[in-house]
């Protein structure tokens, strides 16, 4: 079985590890954490992290215990040097916090990319994760921002993943909100649905790894996959409706851009993959899934598949590392642009105060 | 002609059975010398003897020493009476004598002033001499009589109680009668003898006076006793003694008068839980006699744990309850806890200085509380649940 720890840190992250606890509790209903029980597919530890306890407040589906407050903090107002610093002084009272639930094979890191908090502990508490647990395979999740949402995300986007690129970690996953924001016109609904995918499919992730499958894939098969390329990717997911249960078609199904949380084409720009498929035993035709996978491998390269015989229509998940991430450039472009469209502002309305402020040299005040 | 021989013949037939007569007749006549008898016998004053057609009766002694008697002897239907004073030893002849078909009649002996004895010479065809009472004898005499009468005042008699004997002497004669004495009978061991005792009455009673004497005595002893008759003994004017006695009595006596308390209890129903009961007790004397310091005490503060007397008092206290008597009460009683429990009352009495003892038992049963908890029963899994859902959201709360 597999020892799974998944962290939220930040807003973002702290609600995306709501919405995996609520999946596990098996319903959308908001009533059922009283009268249903959590269902893991391996021993799950959840805990989410911020530095502002309304944040942790707002958490429907998390246990009291798995929510931690950084103290002395109430958010970091998306400074992310105040964040590095917070992390700094509270590190070991958080470490201790993870260490407390055991050993682990694996962690996934959940945050955004822009925020102040998830964004600067992030990098950090994965490089102090490697450095604890020696064997373990650590997956920072990460959101980054609508574009429009400003300056200063973008750049705390651009410099949280250079900071977690350069940190060991075993593969980053992508999330972008600005690729789903097609998904709802209403911002929160919007986040809401963003977050029930990624937790919906980090979870069918874990299941298929922990499960006795027909054509075998492991933790193992999974960190080659995300080693690959630039060592990030994204999970793709396709559900087959009652109409369509060809396997063939889910499985293509799952790596099309509208089953993706990030924008990528597999074909041109994957550079490993794992195709699981789950379903009713009916449906799993062996020959089918490897023709279908085959036919993938000589556009990607290494595709490892796995087949989880499970009750239900077939769903397949797709992870894939990219080669090349032209989206991710083009954010850091808008970020440049941003931090010098941010200085030349600056020094405007510096140069702008100084100014004002010549107007009283040389006086006092008089009473 | 034929008649006339008819005539002759008829009046010979009647004729034969006056025959003999007529013989007889011709030979008393003839023949004087006839068998006689001599006889003795006693006679008391008025007694007279019949020998034939002849009665001889001693009228009175008239002198024992001079031997002088009075006697009267006459015949059956004839005039012939003969009054005459006879002397001791002398024959008297009657109507001509024994030889001429009269008496001969001689005193020999004169007992006393009532008695002779006498022998008389007649025809022995008189057959015996029969005694009898002449009607001088039978007329009143001028004599007393008394008459006793005893009379107890009770039939039912116990032992210890007190009976009251009324002797009643009455002078039903027609002279006085004198050194009356009543003597009862030797004091009787069945009795203790209180007053009165031996009973006195006057010493002379005029005809028609009556005395009463009154004793008292106990009963002692259970058992049948006949109380013997009272004899008056008295005396008249000549100093003859005569006596009287009343009916003798038998009287039963019984044992001793004691009270019999019973305790008749009528518990409660079975007591609900936290319920009240209502305990009746009435105290009875079946016996004869009252029962004095009646206490009556029960165990239930030793027993009732969990039963309390809330009203009234199921200890009592009666200074007397008299024979046939009963005193009721009641006494509310409240169960805290389930259960039955046996209860004893005790009533302790006093009668003629002993202390006696009753005892009687009951049962209380207090329901068990089983019918309430039920109504929180339902509250249970409401609790559970609201437990589990209060849990649940302290786990989620932050
Ligand atoms: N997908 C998704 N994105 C979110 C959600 N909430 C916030 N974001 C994005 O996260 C970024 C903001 O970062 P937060 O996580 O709120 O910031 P933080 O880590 O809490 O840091 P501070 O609030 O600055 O201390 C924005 O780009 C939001 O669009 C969410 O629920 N789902
Ligand atoms: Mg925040």
């Amino acid at each position: 079985m597999l020892n799974v720890l998944m962290l939220g840190i930040g807003q973002c992250g702290n609600r995306i590890l709501d919405a995996v606890n609520r999946e596990a509790f098996g319903g959308s209903s908001r009533l059922s954490k009283y009268y249903s029980r959590q269902k893991f597919p391996s021993r799950v530890e959840t805990l989410a992290i911020n530095t502002a306890i309304n944040d942790l407040k707002e958490l429907r589906f998390t246990a009291a215990k798995d929510r931690l407050h950084v103290p002395n903090l109430h958010g970091v107002g998306a400074n992310r040097g105040i964040g590095k610093q917070g992390f700094w002084e509270n590190r070991e009272m958080i470490m201790e916090e993870i260490e407390r639930r055991g050993d682990f094979d694996i962690a996934f890191v959940m945050t955004s990319a822009s925020g102040g908090t998830g964004s600067s502990f992030t990098p950090l508490v994965v490089h102090e994760l490697k450095e604890r647990y020696k064997k373990i395979t650590v997956i920072p999740v990460m959101v980054l921002p609508f574009r429009e949402e400003g300056s200063i995300y973008l750049q705390n986007a651009a410099f949280s993943m250079r900071d977690i690129m350069e940190v060991e970690s075993d593969g980053i996953i992508l999330v972008d909100n600005q690729y789903l924001k097609r998904l709802s016109g209403d911002i929160k609904t919007a986040y809401d649905r963003i977050n029930e995918m990624v937790a919906e499919r980090l979870l069918f992730l874990i299941e298929s790894l922990d499960s006795e499958m027909l054509s075998v894939t492991d933790l193992g098969d999974f960190k080659t996959v995300m080693r690959g390329g630039l060592g990030m990717g994204t999970l793709g997911f396709y559900e087959s409706d009652k109409k369509t249960t060809s396997l063939t078609s889910a499985i293509e199904g799952s790596i099309k851009p509208t089953g993706l949380l990030y924008p990528a084409d597999v074909y041109e720009d994957a550079a490993r993959a794992m195709i699981i498929i789950q379903g009713s035993k009916e449906y799993l035709e062996v020959d089918e899934i490897t023709k279908a996978v085959e036919k993938l491998s000589t556009k990607i390269g290494q595709v490892f598949k796995g087949i989880v015989i499970k009750k239900g229509r077939p769903k397949v998940l797709s992870v894939f590392t990219l080669s090349q991430v032209p989206d991710l450039e083009m954010l850091y472009a808008q970020a440049a642009q941003a931090i010098q469209d941010e200085k030349s502002k600056k020094t405007r309305a510096k140069k702008q105060l100084d100014d004002a402020f010549a107007y009283i040299e040389d006086l006092e005040e008089v009473y | 002609m034929r008649r006339i021989y008819l005539v002759l013949i008829a009046i010979m037939l009647l004729a034969i059975p006056f025959a003999p007569m007529v013989a007889a007749a011709s030979e008393a006549d003839e023949e004087v010398e006839e068998e006689t008898t001599i006889r003795d016998f006693s006679l008391r004053v008025d007694e007279g003897v019949r020998i034939g057609d002849y009665r001889v009766e001693l009228i009175s002694v008239i002198s024992r020493v001079d031997g002088l008697i009075e006697v009267k002897v006459w015949k059956r239907v004839s005039t012939f009476e003969d009054w005459r004073v006879m002397e001791i030893l002398r024959d008297a002849n009657f109507d001509e004598g024994a030889d001429r078909g009269g008496l001969t009649i001689t005193v020999i002996e004169i007992f006393d002033e009532d008695t002779v004895r006498m022998r008389a010479k007649y025809r022995s065809s008189y057959g015996y001499p029969q005694k009898y009472i002449t009607e001088r004898g039978m007329a009143p005499k001028n004599l007393p009589e008394l008459e006793v009468t005893t009379a107890l005042d009770r039939k039912d008699v116990s032992v210890g109680d007190e009976v009251k004997v009324t002797i009643t002497v009455n002078n039903i004669g027609n002279a006085t009668a004198r050194d009356v004495a009543v003597q009862d009978s030797p004091p009787l061991p069945a009795f203790r003898y209180v007053a009165g005792y031996p009973p006195k009455i006057k010493n002379s009673l005029e005809p028609g006076e009556s005395d009463v004497a009154v004793y008292s005595m106990v009963a002692a002893t259970e058992g049948d006793v006949t109380i013997p008759a009272t004899v008056a003994r008295y005396a008249d004017s000549k100093s003859r003694v005569s006596s009287a006695s009343s009916q003798p009595q038998s009287v039963t006596i019984k044992p001793k008068r004691k009270p019999d308390l019973v305790l008749l209890v009528e518990p409660p129903q079975p007591i609900s839980y936290g319920g009240r009961g209502t305990v009746n007790v009435t105290v009875k004397n079946q016996g004869d006699a009252s029962a004095y310091m009646v206490e009556v005490k029960s165990n239930l503060k030793s027993v009732g744990d969990g039963l309390e007397v809330v009203e009234g008092n199921l200890d009592r206290s009666f200074l007397e309850i008299p024979a046939g008597g009963s005193e009721s009460y009641s006494t509310t009683i409240e169960g805290s806890r389930s259960g039955s429990r046996i209860i004893d009352l005790l009533a302790t009495f006093q009668a003629d200085g002993a202390i006696l003892q009753k005892e009687t038992t009951f049962e209380v049963m207090v329901l068990e509380r089983e019918l309430r908890f039920l109504y929180f029963l339902p509250i249970v899994p409401v609790l559970i649940l609201a437990a589990w859902l209060f849990r649940r959201y302290k786990e989620y709360k932050y």
